[in-house]
């Protein structure tokens, strides 16, 4: 068995719902190295997953050999979306701002992607620390009341990771959670202000 | 003019001094028209990454996937990691890491910066450590195989383990005793931890806190993935705990923990095998040890209330007692007394903003602090990554021409650094070790980082983590002529 379908399996036996994320890391995979054939199983549409060690799928030379090109080309792996831009003008369009409401640029995606992974395919300074499985909150972003709105209820997990987000509003969501459909054309994203000074896990009244 | 050199050290190998590079590698791209600049990180582990490594719990993989990042960090070729390097003094140290003096660091660079994180257990007055009493940090570091060897604990020998603190370390060693074996060993925990755990005859974790549920540390993800554990099962909290007074404002945190704490445990209490409580307003006050039965200790713990004007737990005067067989403090951690600028009352390195303030008050000029090591122990990833950040925008203030420096901006020079550093020098210590093959590089990691999966897999598992002689076995067999 080839290392990655080693890995979708225990991943999809230890972590049921973890099919997106999964299918993403392949893909980045195949981008790079073609190296799997076979797509994982798939068992919800709920990205939640793990890739530990997706990176050292890679025989270390060749790590390092690509990763001295991407150093000359200047373009880090972590930028990659892993996801397909549409044609210009057939896509759903998403507006990007900084957290003083200035527009940092309009671009198209695809039904299904997340706002992560368009933020990253057009090099948009939102980090992902976990890659999508919900387990950081770095993927912070607020929308219009009016998109917030329209989307399904942020789940569980999603408001448990909320809870630390910095600057929280009534209209977060986590950028990893969001995917757009086609009634979301023209949703703005806008990322939050990286204030100083926020070191705390998001509750707490005064200590010792 | 040619621009100024920035040729940067960071003490520490942990998340911060990685966000720290990452962004001064990205926003300086490597041409002429940029200053050069270099970044090395030294830490006294031979492996990197800090906590993420050596600090979060085994179930929790997805939190490392920011390994990536700094994978794609080190590959710049202007960054470089030297592991089993200790600058300055530690308080135990590693015997095999090599001993560098600060000032062998200021000889060689022209900017410096702390990234040391807290690495000390913050320990209770009433619970000195003993057999019956140690630190999380002890669970933390034998659990992940921790250079500085934490013996295991005899969980075949005992029923009931205290924990004191509800913070989010507190309910990371929970998990790790309640969790069923089978489930830890899918991830990486070590086949010597597995074992141990599989002989554990732990039935019930007992996590005291001096506070309540609305002053809880930890947050509630974690408190949610205790609830849903498989084979244990939570004590009801006392209903009066779980309502507030109604003219309290609650935080969304709160009320979402009030929530999950009302709806109990998703086994019913007293249906599985194991056992856990959270047991809220008790303040521990000493433990006694009957010497004919040294199994079992009587933990004294005072019943506390919060006093809403302060805030703080204090006693209402009353007092119980536990049977347990071991305590595990959980408190918090700080830094290292013996390290230069640690500010004993803070905890931590004593710091304004990004940068380093001697004794007197005075902010040191190009020297820096990020992540625990600057903010003390508080917080996630991502507040270190935000903290990291602003340090190495502070840097890059001080150095690129087109930028304004960051506050404090009356700095002092008590500190001389070298302004013009042979740019891919070394100290002579790190060089020695380097020809040595005692000091590790990046390369070597990913080499040893490889071939942990690749052994874990061998055995159905995430990783089979390597001690520093397994791998400095493994890097004499793989280790090419090649530097770097
Ligand atoms: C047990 C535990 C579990 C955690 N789990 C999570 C989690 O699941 N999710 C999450 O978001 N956050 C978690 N955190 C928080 C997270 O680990 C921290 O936010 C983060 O690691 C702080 O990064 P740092 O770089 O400042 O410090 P560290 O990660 O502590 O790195 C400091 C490094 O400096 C090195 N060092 C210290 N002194 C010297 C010296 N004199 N010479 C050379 N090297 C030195 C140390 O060896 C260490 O590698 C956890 C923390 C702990 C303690
Ligand atoms: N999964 C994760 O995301 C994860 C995992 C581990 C750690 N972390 C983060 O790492 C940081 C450190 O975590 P931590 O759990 O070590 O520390 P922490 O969150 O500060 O919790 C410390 C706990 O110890 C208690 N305490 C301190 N002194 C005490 C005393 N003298 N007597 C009784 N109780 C005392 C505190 O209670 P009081 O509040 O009453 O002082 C608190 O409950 C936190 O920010 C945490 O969120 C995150
Ligand atoms: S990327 Fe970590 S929560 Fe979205």
């Amino acid at each position: 068995m080839s290392n990655l379908c080693w890995r979708a399996n225990i991943l999809s036996r230890s972590l049921p719902n973890c099919d997106r994320q999964l299918s993403l890391i392949v893909r980045r995979r195949i981008t790079t190295k073609s190296a799997v054939t076979q797509s994982p199983i798939s068992l919800s549409s709920r990205p939640r997953c793990q890739s530990p060690g997706a990176k050292s799928r890679l025989a270390w030379r060749d790590w390092f050999s690509s990763s001295q090109i991407r150093a000359i080309h200047y373009s880090p792996v972590t930028r990659h979306g892993g996801i397909e831009r549409p044609a210009s003008g057939t896509g759903i369009k998403v507006h990007f701002k900084d957290s003083k409401g200035s527009l940092i640029k309009t671009v198209e995606a695809s039904e299904g992607d997340d706002l992560l992974a368009i933020a990253h395919e057009y090099d948009i300074d939102l980090e992902g620390a976990c890659e999508g499985s919900v387990a950081c909150s770095t993927c912070h972003v607020i929308l219009t009341p009016e998109y917030y709105d329209q989307l399904p209820e942020p789940d569980d997990d999603e408001n448990d990771m909320l809870d630390m987000a910095f600057g929280l509003t009534d209209t977060s969501r986590l950028g990893c959670q969001v995917k757009l459909t086609k009634d979301l054309d023209g949703i703005t994203a806008t990322l939050p202000s990286a204030t100083r000074n926020m070191f705390v896990d998001g509750k707490k009244p005064t200590k010792h | 003019m040619p621009l100024k050199p920035l040729k940067l050290a960071v003490i520490g190998g942990g998340p911060s001094a990685f966000y720290v590079a990452s962004r001064i590698l990205s926003l300086v791209p490597n041409a002429n028209t940029s200053p050069p600049v270099r970044v090395h990180l030294f830490d006294r582990l031979w492996a990197p990454h800090g906590l993420v490594r050596y600090g979060v719990a085994p179930d929790h993989p997805e939190v490392k996937n920011c390994t990536h990042k700094f994978d794609a960090t080190a590959s710049d070729p202007r960054f470089r990691f030297f592991g089993n390097i200790n600058i300055g003094d530690a308080i135990t140290p590693i015997s095999h890491t090599h001993k560098l003096s600060l000032s062998s660091i200021f000889n060689s660079y022209s900017h410096v910066l702390f990234a040391t994180g807290c690495t000390l257990p913050t320990l209770h007055s009433a619970l000195p450590p003993s057999q019956h009493c140690i630190p999380a940090l002890s669970l933390v570091h034998w659990y992940t195989q921790h250079p500085n060897r934490s013996p295991p604990p005899a969980l075949d020998k005992i029923s009931h383990v205290s924990l004191i603190g509800n913070g989010n370390v507190s309910l990371d060693v929970a998990r790790m005793l309640l969790t069923p074996v089978s489930t830890l060993a899918q991830y990486d925990v070590p086949e010597s931890v597995l074992d141990v755990l599989s002989r554990s005859s732990v039935r019930h974790v007992s996590i005291i806190g001096r506070r309540g549920p609305l002053e809880a540390a930890f947050t509630t993800k974690e408190l949610r993935e205790l609830i849903n554990l498989p084979d244990a099962s939570m004590v009801p909290i006392e209903p009066s705990f779980l309502k507030p007074s109604p003219d309290l404002t609650l935080s969304r945190q709160q009320s979402r923990t009030l929530q999950l704490l009302s709806k109990g445990s998703k086994n019913a209490f007293g249906s599985t095998p194991k056992t856990w409580s959270l047991d809220f307003y008790r303040s521990p006050t000493g433990l006694i040890v009957d010497p004919s039965d040294p199994t079992t200790a009587e933990l004294s713990l005072a019943h506390t209330m919060v006093d809403p004007r302060t805030q703080r737990a204090v006693s209402t005067g009353e007092s119980s007692t536990l049977p347990t067989s071991l305590v595990v403090t959980s408190l918090g951690f700080h830094g290292e007394p013996t390290a230069s600028f640690y500010d004993p009352g803070l905890g931590h390195l004593r710091t304004l903003g990004a940068r380093i303030i001697t004794n007197e008050g005075h902010a040191l000029k190009n020297m820096y602090a990020s992540g625990w090591a600057a903010t003390g122990a508080k917080g996630v990833l991502a507040s270190t990554m935000m903290n990291a950040y602003a340090a190495a925008d502070t840097v890059l203030g001080d150095v690129l021409p087109d930028r304004e420096p960051e506050e404090p901006k009356v700095l002092v020079e008590d500190i001389l650094l070298n302004p013009n550093p042979d740019l891919d020098g070394v100290p002579r210590e790190v060089a020695q070790g380097l020809k040595e093959g005692s000091v590790t590089q990046y390369g070597d990691w990913k080499k040893i980082d490889e071939e942990e999966i690749k052994r874990g897999q061998a055995v159905g598992k995430e990783r089979e983590r390597m001690n520093w002689e397994d791998a400095r076995k493994f890097l004499e067999t793989v280790r090419d002529r090649s530097p770097h």
